[in-house]
């Protein structure tokens, strides 16, 4: 239907995406998800070693039961409690109660900036000298309060879920813009049928944000399965390796050169993102229409 | 009527808790970087008892935190143009004309984002490696272009489909060519898109931090972020100096959202991803 010209053209803008999208996306996964089952450091060339670098994962020490063990208890608590929180943040600024575009505003700050500032930051928030939740707990009475955040467990485990659990922008965002988007009809049907504000909320509001929600119980837990920086610059897994997880495994066996072992945990990432999508888009019904 | 009032107190202390946790911890490492040492000591809640830039000349000065601002700067910047450059090439294809394996094509670039970043860690280094780029300034705006593949398409892609056609066909018949019909009718009128996608583009390379550390090792290509890491080790007890390094950091991102916060939190709010 194009000439040829036209057509060359179109060839021409797709290019350099496309030469993009095959070495920083198609070769790179497969690399991942067959190199996970060889022997390889960089310099021999892979050998096929079967499940073994698996095997590996799951047996030779207890790191990976712990990293599993962590993900599921924050995946838990993101898709529960940080997204419950971004949810409601966002049902209060549905009112557009004062202040709310300044609530919305500022609410997003935390999200523009380096994540890897902000567990440094969240470090000294903790710090036991100068860090202003100890000191704030000496103030109030608690003379002898030295509780030794990211270095005892269980404090590290909540010390590093404090690091991102209330930060929920996103969620609310989503969330919020799926509030406005509910025709005004359908609110103005039930006040003449009598339904009080709360009754409104539950049963028609709530129901028609659950894809907004679902897609944050997604993105959170996603989050949760690839974060890095909130572990590596604080705890750095410890204390022990009570606070470790699957990408500082992956880091190690990158820096260590066990590229089979490196690229095995990979995959167990990209398979626990596609599994955790699948089940919630079940979960939430995503894929059918509201209204 | 009770219970409105308490709803009422309730909304309000949830929207105070969100601002004080959003907003607290970058004013305390702020007010801090004033404060000398001893006064951070002696209590970490006093307001600073001069305002005094030392830290921060000391941190520019003598900690290469200059060069890297500028690496940040740099990388980030050359990436973000590059990206809107590659994208908004295969956008306005996909926007505006039909081929064959067009829709199977877009899914596949737009599906790229449910890839977990850190999980093609090994072979992006390993590609890198090969095209001998490890430690150059190259390695990462190459690899953070690439991060922008789902993001920019979706949203230029959007952009692109609002031009209408008839202005497409008016410059055909005044004899405009494939090039000219979309570098000189189509990009002015995708602006708005093409700010959103950068906007947000830049800060996610501003603020990256993984892929800078598994691809630099020498000071000379460091960006922001790795060096906050460096410096944290090697100077834990000089809070002021840490604090002004963490400021450095920080101020820009929330300086540049601060100037379009709006497009940020539509886009945000409409695509579910921050870049």
């Amino acid at each position: 239907m194009y000439n040829w010209k036209t057509k060359l053209w179109i060839a021409a803008f797709l290019a350099p995406a496309l030469a993009v999208f095959v070495l920083f996306y198609l070769v790179p996964i497969v690399t991942v998800f067959v190199t996970g089952f060889t022997k390889w450091n960089g310099f021999n060339s892979p050998e096929f070693i079967g499940f073994d670098n698996y095997i590996k994962l799951f047996t030779y020490n207890n790191t990976f039961a712990i990293s599993l063990r962590n993900l599921f208890l924050w995946s838990l608590i993101a898709a529960t409690l940080h997204v419950g929180f971004g949810t409601l943040v966002a049902f209060i600024l549905f009112k557009r109660p004062c202040g709310w575009r300044l609530v919305r505003g500022t609410f997003m700050i935390p999200n523009v900036i380096s994540v890897a500032a902000w567990a440094m930051i969240y470090k000294f928030i903790f710090n036991d000298d100068i860090g202003i939740i100890n000191n704030f707990m000496r103030n109030i009475g608690f003379s002898d309060f030295h509780v030794k955040w990211f270095y005892e467990m269980p404090a590290a485990f909540f010390a590093v879920t404090f690091t991102w659990l209330f930060y929920a922008v996103i969620v609310m965002l989503i969330v919020l813009n799926d509030l406005m988007a509910i025709p005004k009809d359908i609110h103005e049907a039930a006040l003449l049928d009598g339904a009080n504000e709360w009754q409104v909320t539950r049963y028609i509001n709530l129901p028609l944000v659950k894809k907004a929600i679902g897609t944050g119980i997604i993105l959170s837990v996603t989050s949760r399965i690839a974060m890095f920086e909130e572990v590596a610059l604080t705890t750095r897994g410890g204390p022990g390796n009570e606070t470790y997880n699957i990408p500082l495994m992956l880091y190690n066996g990158i820096v260590n050169s066990e590229y089979g072992y490196a690229n095995a945990a990979g995959t167990i990432m990209i398979l626990l993102g596609v599994a955790v999508m699948a089940l919630i888009n079940r979960l939430f019904r995503m894929n059918e229409r509201l209204y | 009527m009770l219970s409105k009032w308490i709803r009422t107190i309730f909304a309000y202390a949830v929207m105070a808790f969100t601002v004080a946790i959003s907003t607290f911890p970058i004013l305390w490492i702020i007010m801090s970087s004033f404060k000398t040492n001893k006064e951070i000591l002696g209590d970490p809640f006093s307001l600073p008892v001069s305002i005094d830039f030392s830290a921060y000349l000391d941190v520019l000065q003598n900690y290469n935190f200059a060069t890297y601002f500028l690496n940040s700067l740099m990388i980030a910047g050359i990436a973000t143009l590059l990206a809107l450059f590659i994208y908004a090439l295969a956008a306005y294809v996909f926007a505006k004309f039909d081929f064959r394996l067009k829709s199977a094509l877009y899914i596949l670039f737009t599906v790229t984002l449910l890839v977990p970043g850190h999980a093609k860690a090994q072979p992006i280094f390993s590609l890198i490696m090969d095209m001998d780029l490890y430690d150059t300034k190259t390695a990462l705006v190459l690899v953070y272009t690439s991060f922008g593949l789902a993001l920019a398409l979706f949203i230029l892609r959007a952009t692109f489909m609002t031009v209408p056609k008839d202005l497409d066909e008016a410059a055909l018949i005044d004899g405009a060519g494939f090039w000219r019909i979309f570098w000189s009718v189509n990009l002015p009128l995708v602006r708005s898109g093409l700010a959103t996608a950068g906007i947000l583009m830049f800060l996610s390379y501003w603020n990256e931090y993984f892929y800078a550390l598994i691809l630099t090792t020498g000071a000379a290509n460091r960006t922001l972020p790795v060096a906050l890491a460096f410096f944290d080790e090697a100077f834990s007890y000089n809070y002021t100096r840490m604090f002004a390094a963490l400021t450095l950091v920080v101020l820009p991102g929330i300086i540049i959202y601060l100037l379009v916060q709006e497009q940020v939190q539509k886009s945000v709010a409409s695509t579910g991803i921050k870049g």
